[in-house]
């Protein structure tokens, strides 16, 4: 009989539940979910990172670490549109370096665009599965992905307002959990329907009109809070309404770059990276939307978004809406982000006093 | 009895403190250098301010705090209100020049940009990752050539040809001058090129992609240095407010801030006597090895930061082990 392999991948937000249930309904192996990543996962995975390489490149090689330490025999790495898609390369022979065993599945080495060559890639976790049960289980952690995305969209909306401190918290962390043990399509639906009926419940006290931000940026760190210093959580806390428009539902699984390329095509004709169509396109709906601000995220050195940065410029004068723009590396730290948290909230809620 | 507020801003090099009335007068006012002790040179301060508070017609009712290291100086005087630097210095400046579009902001360690629109600030910027063109930077230099910082902008007045300057990175800056003062460039030249440096290397970092609007005012320590205001005044083609008080703003608005609020507790000048202690603590109940900072009142725990989770949740009012 053939021995089950433990598979893991880093962490990165709360897709691991939707991969998690992917591994072990539809390819019948073990999934390793990665430890919470924590200050020694940034120090370990930055020491052995190249110096100039984006922080996603250090944290998730750190994460590969803590999970191969928690158990993990494979390792899976996605493919990416900018240098992303050379990291599982690069990370895998920087692990076989340091010493560990074990196997790679890097999708960017099957990312031909034709589906058999993925089957390839799936193929390599388990040799025997079967077709319909992996056909299903991908329809329902792409449903799983939704329904995360749109519970978490839902609570940064409203988080900052609640009566009670901390009832979205609990009920998130409820539902959370309850995605990460889902064994069917049937406890992916009953955990969303259940968070969406008790967010409705809890007692809000919000202005009619309250402060808006939207968060736009690079694909890991405007996602990941561990990654991004819980900065939606931070700008929530002060009582305001947190919306991002970019996650994996909207950038990859319902994602229309060519039309929204048209909407945004006054202020860009060429496609510059992976998120910047979707991100030029956010930023202007925000200002349309008569939002207060936007904040701007990306790694230190991420050059997509650096190159999105004169358009936010133009977007920002012609709307005359602030922008906040926020680098990450592995030494930023929470006094500065604070400071400049706290700035931009003061300045736009001043702002707003003057304007109405 | 009238009312006063005080306000202090306890930058990385210089400590600055105000007393107003509710009229927004100045009725004391310091400035002294931090020397790597914010908790000693807040105290000197309040010294200083004691001195030229009149105790008989006013009480101070509100407190504020800003500059970096305002969290532990506001757990120290027991501070109605800790406000961020950029806040407090937006506040100041417009309250005492209402009209002005942007602000130029150079202090010691960080330096910011804030564009304001009728009266309020709409857009910021300040430097990350980068000490280029600050007041730190600008002070060793200033040893290097020896030549006390305060005069800088007289000097730099007095040259005809400024020396050209790589500003982009300090560490580019500082081997561009040691290779123009072994070239043989006159002293006050460098002087005057590094002035120059300083505003371009601000323009294009901080000020990049920014709408400078006049009426500029300009502000922070490096705003002392008249060389500076010079190099910003042709860089930018138009007048350039500098207020005599300019290095006070940060304090100006915390003071202001302090005064707004609806917080009240009667500031006692009786924390010069006291003991503060500050103790750096690394959780380790997890691998995320939390730093942990608590302030200490003679002994006693008033605050701390750092702590992230519950389980490195500390209770203020125990005692110190020591």
């Amino acid at each position: 009989m053939q021995v089950r392999r433990k598979v893991s991948f880093p962490e990165f937000n709360h897709y691991n539940y939707a991969l998690k249930y992917f591994i072990e309904q539809g390819m019948e192996a073990q999934y390793i979910m990665a430890p919470p990543m924590t200050v020694r996962t940034m120090e370990r995975g930055a020491k052995n990172s190249p110096d100039f390489v984006c922080t996603p490149f250090k944290s998730t090689l750190g994460s590969m670490m803590d999970a191969l330490e928690a158990g993990a025999d494979t390792i899976i790495m996605t493919m990416g549109l900018c240098r992303l898609g050379y990291y599982g390369e690069l990370q895998e022979q920087i692990l076989r370096d340091m010493g560990y065993n074990f196997d790679m599945i890097n999708f960017a080495e099957y990312s031909t665009g034709r589906k058999r060559d993925y089957l390839k890639a799936l193929k390599r976790i388990n040799p025997r599965m079967n077709m319909a049960k992996m056909t299903k289980a991908l329809t329902d952690a792409v449903k799983m992905v939704e329904y995360l995305d749109d519970a978490e969209s839902i609570y940064y909306k409203n988080c900052g307002f609640e009566k009670n401190k901390g009832s979205y918290g609990k009920l998130r962390k409820k539902f959370l959990a309850a995605m990460e043990t889902a064994s069917s399509r049937k406890d992916i639906d009953r955990a969303y329907s259940l968070f969406k009926k008790y967010a409705a419940e809890i007692p809000l006290d919000k202005p009619e009109n309250p402060l808006r931000v939207g968060f736009i940026g690079e694909f890991l760190t405007v996602m990941d809070p561990f990654s991004n210093l819980h900065v939606e959580q931070k700008m929530a806390d002060m009582g305001v309404e947190v919306h991002r428009y970019m996650n994996v539902t909207n950038r990859m699984l319902r994602y229309k770059g060519d039309n929204l390329a048209v909407e945004t095509a006054e202020y860009c004709e060429y496609e510059m990276g992976p998120t910047s169509t979707a991100n030029i396109w956010g930023a202007k709906h925000y200002a349309e939307k008569g939002f207060d601000g936007i904040v701007h995220i990306k790694s230190a050195g991420c050059t997509p978004e650096i190159d999105i940065m004169p358009v936010l410029q133009n977007i920002s004068a012609d709307y005359k809406i602030p922008v906040l723009y926020l680098t990450y590396d592995s030494q930023t730290s929470d006094t500065g982000l604070d400071t400049r948290l706290e700035a931009f909230y003061d300045m736009i809620s001043m702002r707003k006093k003057v304007i109405l | 009895m009238r009312e006063a507020y005080l306000g202090i801003d306890i930058g990385s090099i210089s400590t600055k403190g105000v007393i107003i009335d509710e009229k927004n007068n100045i009725l004391a006012s310091s400035y002294i250098w931090t020397e790597g002790n914010p908790l000693g040179s807040a105290k000197r301060l309040l010294g200083l301010l004691e001195e030229q508070f009149d105790k008989e017609n006013y009480k101070i009712v509100a407190t504020g705090t800003t500059g970096s290291a305002r969290n532990l100086v506001g757990a120290m005087v027991g501070a109605t209100m800790v406000k961020n630097e950029i806040t407090a210095h937006a506040v100041g400046t417009t309250t005492l020049h209402p009209n002005v579009r942007t602000i130029l902001e150079i202090g010691g360690q960080d330096s910011k940009i804030i564009l304001v629109e009728n009266g309020v600030a709409v857009d910021y910027a300040m430097n990350t990752l980068c000490a280029a063109g600050t007041g730190s930077f600008l002070s060793s230099q200033a040893k290097r050539l020896g030549v006390e910082v305060e005069e800088f902008g007289e000097i730099a007045l007095t040259s005809k040809h400024p020396t050209q300057i790589a500003a982009r990175c300090t560490v580019f800056a500082e081997s561009d001058l040691v290779h123009k003062i072994q070239m043989g460039h006159p002293k006050e030249d460098i002087i005057a090129g590094l002035c120059k440096a300083v505003a371009n290397n601000y323009l294009n970092n901080v000020g990049k992609g920014k709408k400078i609007v006049p009426p500029v005012v300009f502000q922070g320590g490096v705003s002392k240095n008249i060389g500076v205001t010079q190099a910003f005044k042709e860089a930018l083609g138009c007048d350039i407010i500098v207020d005599e008080n300019g290095h006070l703003m940060g304090a100006f608005g915390a003071a202001i801030l302090a005064g707004r609020s609806s917080k009240r507790k009667e500031f006692d000048f009786s924390v010069e006597d006291m003991e503060f202690k500050t103790r750096d603590v690394n959780c380790g109940r997890c691998p995320n090895n939390c730093e942990i900072i608590c302030v200490y009142r003679d002994g006693v725990l008033i605050d701390s930061w750092g702590n992230r989770c519950e389980k490195g949740a500390i209770k203020t009012g125990t005692k110190s082990a020591e």
